[in-house]
């Protein structure tokens, strides 16, 4: 006859970690990050002209539920984050340094997955420098 | 008559003790998940370019939840975490509050000498309105760095929704 009494102990605490393991369900999260113009600010937040190498604009389709990218103000054929990357990765391929700054314009109500798919699409293509832009108006009133 | 004393075993009992080094490492595994949990109130958008780093490596912080609004008719909602000495705290902040919060944490880090980054964790369907008014507010308190959280891309994840 085994020795159950440690057995059991064993088991128990390894069911405990499991069960508590599987039901904590810890969301890996990683983190983009970018810095808005040191210029602007204090206070009222100035207005600042940033040379952007590139500009790219979002707009809102269906309210929030697709949207539209346009690069220097050209709309993107297909519009899709991976044709945004395809075309940083061309000006990149063309000699753009990584370090100028690529600004994200974006219309109030287009969803944040987008405006962080164009980042993102920026980011990966080599471009460290995204910043976005922010309009001076007050504290967001109700729509 | 003498008799030298009888040596003492000294083999240790190696059963025992990774029993309870096993709890130990589990306790501590589980406590320190506990302890960095997020607020888990918001989807966070996908990103391919999105790296995990660890937690110290941002420096001071101020991170700012950004869920959808309940009533739909707002652009968002703000939930903050606290401490208020006892236990963790949980404050949901209207649109014009948070430059006000922003600001007295830029204030604060201030004063200790520290250099704040603002942590932004938005959902990823809220309107970019609701995301620019954190932005607008981290200008206005001279808050440069900001952190934007996202999940990092896994192949053969769910890639769109």
């Amino acid at each position: 006859m085994p020795n159950l009494a440690p057995m059991v102990d064993v088991i128990m605490v390894l069911l405990v970690f499991f069960i508590l393991g599987a039901s904590l369900q810890i969301a890996r999260e990683g983190v983009l990050r970018t810095e808005l113009d040191p210029r602007s600010g204090p206070g009222e937040g100035a207005a600042v002209e940033i040379i952007a190498s590139v500009k790219i604009a979002l707009q809102d389709l269906d309210n929030g539920r697709a949207c539209r990218i346009l690069v220097m103000g050209r709309p993107l054929e297909r519009g899709t984050p991976d044709e945004l990357r395809r075309y940083m990765q061309e000006r990149r391929a063309a000699g753009a340094d990584p370090l100028n700054p690529v600004v994200i314009t974006a219309e109030r109500s287009v969803r944040w997955r987008h405006v962080v798919a164009a980042m993102d699409a920026a980011k990966s293509a080599g471009f460290d420098n995204v910043q976005f832009a922010v309009s001076l108006g007050r504290a967001a009133a109700p729509r | 008559m003498f008799r030298p004393p009888r040596p003492v075993s000294m083999t240790l009992n190696l059963a025992a003790m990774v029993d309870v080094m096993m709890c130990l490492i589990i306790f501590f595994l589980l406590a320190s998940r506990l302890a960095s949990a997020q607020y888990r109130g918001v989807d966070l958008p996908q990103a391919a370019s999105a790296h995990e780093i660890e937690r110290s490596e941002i420096g001071a912080k101020v991170v700012i939840n950004v869920r959808p609004a309940a009533d739909g008719v707002l652009d968002a909602e703000y939930v903050v975490q606290g401490w208020d000495g006892r236990r963790a705290t949980e404050r949901v902040l209207a649109a014009d509050a948070v430059a006000d919060y922003l600001h007295a944490k830029a204030s604060q880090a201030v004063e200790h000498g520290e250099t704040l980054s603002c942590v932004i964790r938005a959902d990823r369907d809220v309107p970019y309105a609701g995301v620019e008014t954190v932005l607008r507010g981290c200008g206005l308190a001279r808050i440069s760095r900001i952190v934007l959280s996202a999940q990092p891309d896994e192949p053969g994840g769910e890639s769109s929704r």
